[in-house]
């Protein structure tokens, strides 16, 4: 029965033929809540240009990782971290860095679809503005942009000034997908993009995803395992705050090196 | 007794408190109407007050009360916004915040005369500000000032986190996701609470007897020089407002037809008030939907 779970799974857009270069460098991360041990000395090469995949079973410390990958865990006064992220020379850990200057660099998408109660146009525009893009021409252009790498601009090109709200959830997650686009960031993060979402909409999300992976470097926290062996060209399964194992997720999920790996993706736990 | 009956009871006693609420305040707006309204016309709220001989009007008391709330909200509305953001968004868990919270809270309960109190012996005594608008606004600003703060950092902690997670992951400051996205969302709430603090700003009178005063010099509605001693405009006159002035005309008026004014103006009073009410619902459904989608 296990057995035949395993192979359901397909492994058809993830086959990584060479070694990409090493774009973001973790090495002994820990985080802390307050006393809470939640990341336990984590080690892990982020490739560039490809999917990595982030899975384990609710409160392994996996979102708090890839929170802390652009420092949103700054907003929660208890938490600290130690180690290096190492990410074009610099630690993203040292608290002197420009924290606004690397979430341009590395943006984020959330779980639940948080696009601001404004217009379409405006949602995608605000964060150019104040990167101090002034052009109406400018700005016009890069709205079409970022909603056609998403797909979206088909769909909403009559009505770029009604509000973001009143599109569906799918379409709400595309749009947070494309507003972080517009900045041109490196690495996109997200956070379980399509666990509120309904399945036609989340296929959409993981075909985007593919596409995306060819201009930018993804990481992507799931809890659903067939989409990290669906999309994730690497996959890392954390369980009780450690990084348990790290590898090719084809390797990873036919081959897997440590018992609780093997356990979890045979859906025995989690 | 079984658990359905206790249900039924725990229902109809509900219902009845709620009957006994409504009961309540549509008897005593039914009194204050049915009584005054009669009282009301043009020639009343058009014609200045007469202390000796019936047939006076308040329409120097109705300007008071409006021109004393406009000044009030001038001083109150950016400084307590401004405050509740700083609760809201910038105060750190600790002693400086759970001790400003408790200022705000002794503010919100201070009774409103000893506000009167105050406000004569420090703005109208020690500052010298005399019995004027803005003296009384000044003491109206001491009770409300607390009521906006509390508004403003209600309505952004209404606002989901995400919106916040939203602006900064997408490399904005953190004033800039509270100026941009923070506060337009919060901001029909924000202003549903001041249009109804409005309201009881509006109808205030023991804090404004000591310190706006119980009189209002000639007033010339045709002269707007806010220097001049008889313009309306002038701030630093004594300035009588409505619920003031129903006040004293029922304690110490000597016109024949006191009951008359003093039931007109209290109709008045309840009028605007009211009005304030249906005005901040209306706009803050109004704004609602323009932010929510077509």
């Amino acid at each position: 029965m296990i057995q035949m779970e395993k192979n359901i799974v397909s492994f058809t857009n993830n086959t990584v033929t060479k070694e990409l270069p090493i774009q973001i460098k973790v090495e002994n991360v820990n985080i802390f809540y307050g006393d809470n041990h939640a990341v336990k000395d984590v080690n892990l090469p982020i490739h560039e240009k490809s999917i990595t995949a982030l899975i384990g079973p609710s409160g392994c410390g996996k979102s708090t990782f890839l929170r802390t990958i652009n420092r949103m865990n700054d907003l929660i006064p208890s938490a600290r971290c130690e180690g290096t992220i190492g990410y074009k020379d610099v630690n993203i850990l040292n608290p002197k860095i420009d924290v606004v200057q690397l979430r341009k660099e590395i943006g984020m998408v959330f779980q639940q679809p948080n696009p601001f109660p404004k217009s379409i146009s405006e949602n995608i525009q605000l964060p150019l503005r104040f990167a101090g893009v002034r052009s109406k021409k400018i700005l016009k252009e890069a709205t079409e942009d970022c909603l056609k790498q998403v797909g979206l601009w088909d769909e909403v090109k009559d009505r770029l000034d009604r509000s973001a709200t009143s599109l569906s959830g799918g379409q709400q997650q595309r749009l947070c997908i494309a507003r972080a686009l517009a900045l041109k960031p490196d690495v996109i993060l997200l956070d379980e993009p399509t666990s509120a979402l309904d399945p036609v909409s989340s296929s959409k999300i993981e075909e985007l995803l593919l596409e995306l992976k060819n201009s930018y470097t993804i990481i992507i926290v799931t809890h659903n395992m067939q989409q990290a062996a669906r999309i994730a060209d690497y996959t890392a399964f954390f369980y009780q705050g450690e990084l348990i194992e790290f590898g090719q997720t084809r390797t990873l999920f036919t081959n897997p090196e440590k018992q609780s790996t093997s356990d979890y993706i045979s859906g025995r736990f989690g | 007794m079984n658990s359905k009956m206790t249900n039924r009871i725990a229902l109809s006693v509900i219902i009845a408190c709620a009957a006994a609420m409504a009961a309540i305040l549509v008897s005593m707006l039914g009194y204050i109407l049915v009584q005054g309204v009669s009282s009301i016309s043009w020639h009343f709220l058009t014609t200045s007050a007469s202390p000796f001989l019936a047939g006076g009007g308040i329409k120097d008391q109705l300007w008071n009360s409006f021109y004393v709330l406009v000044i009030t909200m001038l001083l109150t509305v950016p400084i307590g916004v401004c405050g509740g953001i700083y609760l809201a968004e910038y105060a750190k868990p600790g002693r400086l915040t759970s001790f400003i919270r408790t200022c705000v809270e002794v503010l919100a309960s201070l009774p409103s005369i000893v506000v009167g109190m105050f406000g004569m012996l420090v703005f109208v005594n020690y500052f010298g500000f005399k019995y004027s608008v803005f003296s009384g606004a000044l003491a109206l600003t001491v009770f409300n000032l607390p009521v906006i703060v509390r508004v403003t950092e209600d309505g952004f902690h209404a606002l989901s986190r995400h919106q916040k997670e939203g602006g900064l992951a997408l490399g904005l400051t953190h004033w800039h996701t509270i100026k941009t996205i923070l506060l337009p969302a919060a901001f029909p709430s924000i202003l549903t609470g001041i249009i109804l603090s409005a309201g009881r700003v509006f109808g205030e009178s023991a804090a404004l007897l000591f310190t706006a005063g119980l009189s209002t010099p000639d007033l010339d509605f045709g002269n707007w020089n806010p220097a001049s001693p008889n313009s309306p405009l002038n701030l630093f006159r004594s300035a009588e407002t409505l619920s003031v002035h129903i006040w004293s005309v029922n304690t110490g008026g000597i016109m024949p037809d006191v009951q008359t004014i003093a039931n007109g103006s209290a109709a008045v009073l309840v009028i605007c008030v009211l009005l304030f009410n249906l005005f901040a619902r209306m706009l803050g459904k109004v704004i609602n939907q323009k932010f929510s989608g077509k």
